[in-house]
């Protein structure tokens, strides 16, 4: 099976992000960008299918700036994919979500491919659109929210299950198509050190992202922080009962929120 | 050119490492320093993510890292805890003797196996009736046709009771002092190798130190490293290598308790604000990350002297004798910030107090440093 697992550098999950100058954005400036979240399950599932299914590759695809693109690749390659690929977008880029997954299909229709993956959204933007209108570019059946992903060797296609309101769904698809997957449901693997030392001389393939950019419709006019919450307040104690009590006095006699 | 920022390669090699200390080693640092507990599944796990023998070329399936990165990776997992980074990092000492004493045949032999599996080893150098004396080693190896016979005590022996193989150093000719001290690989299914009890430690408590008894311990002739009476030169180079992975074992600890003292003096309050606020605060906290930052950039540089293919005994014997007193400053004064709490066991800042001092003490003394210091610099004045 030839698997295509799309992701995304998204700023390190515990980064304290600050707007740019414009306010438009926010500054990425001195962020470490890295495979994380969904983009990461996406990759543990491409390896585990690879290692279900005899003869099959994997290869990790990423459309952004330098250097960032280049780092998250690496950390796919390390963890086990075979192939990768960097669609060059100059930085500051604001692509829409349309405009990304153009960019990514153009990437996908250059490579055979019997499987597309995708994390259910980005980490940072959250938008969920990438995977849905990449299946309409390329023309094949598209799945979101998808988790138990299996190959089914009597039909050659994929079984999986859906989570919905009240229940699971059991589904089945051929190939090729695009999959976003739910959520961190797999226990993503870590890369050995030698394999990390393996990944840096590992070639990747560079495309221009050409003039995609351009066509987004979208616009972010803003970005800003939520409003810091205030309120908190530190209970000093030696030892749990005495944190308990106080606790219990502040509920009771100052908040009321019980007689 | 002077050059202090790390390589990609470097920076997921810290990651990975940095990944590994939170996840795996941090969650059961106090869990197992309270109950002197021996990881041995955290330790596995180091193993398979290729954390445990960095100095093993990849030709044996090792790591192969050079020194600079091995600095890098063990103040990431030393920042979690210590005693776990003892243990994880006692193969590299281990198995030093070997690459530096061993023909490729004795490296093929002995070094591959822990690479393809998970299996302790042991450096055995220091004896009960003497550490830093390592010329006075009482411990004999007598030749009796294509083998040896060993009898003596060792003690101190990181991983012991754990270890499938030691690296034992011993007298084949007792009269003649250092020139008489030999290398030897001994298996610890040779008949007459018995590791003692586990010491109950101050610190890193989550590394198992024991002795090890050598009785009639009979070892094949080519077991051992190098010619006769090259094991005193052995050691040396082997702790020459790895003196500086202890300075940076020490930048860990003080790393962590700058960490700890800095979080906590912006939430604790006194005086209706928090004690970072106080100047006595901050110029402790100043201080500390003073000597935090010498600390990584001696080691870093003693790294880089033996990476570029210098002894680098000056360089590393600072490095270590710096990092591990300062950790001991440090992890005193994160105590002091913490006040009360940071002298109870609930807090974690007494437990790197503890473990800062054994930096102090093992692979080579503080005291025997200096002598080091002092004999290297001299030299230069002569």
């Amino acid at each position: 099976m030839e698997i295509v697992v799309l992701i995304k550098p998204v700023p390190e999950p515990e980064t304290k992000l600050r707007p740019t100058a414009d306010g438009r954005a926010f500054d990425g400036e001195g962020v470490k960008f890295v495979l994380a979240g969904y983009d990461e399950s996406a990759v543990e599932q491409a390896l585990l299918l690879k290692e279900s299914v005899a003869g099959s590759k994997v290869r990790a695809i990423t459309a952004g700036p330098a250097p960032r693109s280049e780092e998250v690749l690496r950390a796919a390659l390390a963890l086990g994919c075979d192939m990768a690929t960097w669609v060059e977008i100059p930085k500051g880029a604001d692509l829409d979500p349309l405009a990304s997954a153009r960019i990514l299909a153009t990437a996908v229709h250059r490579y055979p491919h019997d499987l597309v993956l995708t994390g259910k959204q980005s980490l940072e933007d959250e938008s969920g659109l990438v995977g849905p209108a990449l299946g309409a570019l390329l023309n094949v059946p598209d799945f979101g929210g998808v988790a138990d992903l299996r190959y089914d060797e009597a039909s050659g296609g994929l079984r999986f299950q859906r989570v919905v309101e009240g229940g699971n769904e059991a589904l089945a698809s051929p190939l090729p198509c695009v999959i976003a997957l739910q959520q961190a449901w797999n226990d993503p693997r870590t890369a050995k050190l030698p394999n990390i030392l393996k990944s840096r001389k590992m070639p990747i393939e560079r495309i221009e992202g050409g003039h995609e950019p351009l066509l987004s419709q979208q616009r972010r006019v803003a970005f800003r922080l939520p409003a810091p919450r205030t309120g908190a307040r530190m209970i000093d104690h030696t030892t749990p009962e005495e944190a308990a009590e106080k606790l219990v006095r502040i509920l009771k006699e100052e908040a009321r929120v019980f007689p | 050119m002077v050059d202090f920022s790390l390589t990609e390669e470097q920076l997921s090699l810290q990651e990975l490492a940095r990944k590994f200390a939170r996840t795996e080693m941090a969650p059961h640092a106090a869990e197992c320093d309270r109950a002197g507990r021996f990881p041995e599944e955290i330790y596995r796990k180091a193993w398979e993510l290729g954390l445990m023998n960095l100095n093993v070329p990849t030709e044996f399936g090792g790591s192969g890292l050079a020194l600079l990165e091995q600095t890098v990776i063990v103040e990431e997992l030393a920042r979690a805890c210590a005693g776990m980074t003892t243990s994880i990092i006692a193969n590299c000492l281990a198995l030093e003797p070997i690459l530096l004493g061993g023909t490729p045949e004795q490296q093929r032999k002995f070094l591959a196996p822990f690479c393809a599996e998970y299996h302790l080893a042991s450096f055995c150098l220091t004896e009960p009736s003497g550490g830093s004396d390592a010329g006075a080693v009482k411990t004999r190896a007598k030749r009796e046709g294509d083998e040896y016979v060993l009898d003596g005590e060792k003690c101190f022996i990181t991983n012991g009771p754990h270890a499938s193989l030691y690296t034992v150093f011993a007298a084949t000719d007792p009269s003649a002092r250092q020139k008489g001290i030999s290398a030897f690989v001994v298996p610890r299914t040779t008949a007459g190798v018995t590791p003692g009890r586990e010491e109950e430690k101050m610190g890193h408590r989550a590394s198992s130190t024991s002795t090890v008894r050598f009785e009639g311990a009979r070892i094949p002739a080519d077991h051992r490293l190098g010619a006769e009476g090259e094991g005193f030169s052995i050691a040396m180079r082997t702790l020459d290598q790895t003196r500086t992975p202890i300075g940076a074992l020490a930048t860990g600890i003080a790393q962590a308790a700058l960490d700890h003292a800095a979080a906590y003096s912006l939430q604790r309050h006194t005086f209706g604000k928090p004690i970072a606020e106080h100047q006595a605060i901050q110029f402790k906290l100043a201080n500390m990350a003073q000597e935090l930052h010498a600390a990584r950039w001696l080691t870093w540089h003693a790294a880089w002297t033996i990476d570029h293919g210098a002894k680098g005994t000056l360089e590393s014997s600072i490095a270590k004798c710096f990092a591990s007193d300062a950790a001991m400053r440090i992890a005193d004064e994160a105590i002091q910030v913490f006040g009360g709490y940071g002298y109870m066991k609930e807090y974690p800042v007494e437990k790197l107090l503890r473990d800062a001092k054994l930096a102090q003490i093992y692979e080579g003394s503080n005291e025997i440093q200096r002598i080091v210091i002092a004999r290297e610099l001299l030299r230069a004045y002569a």
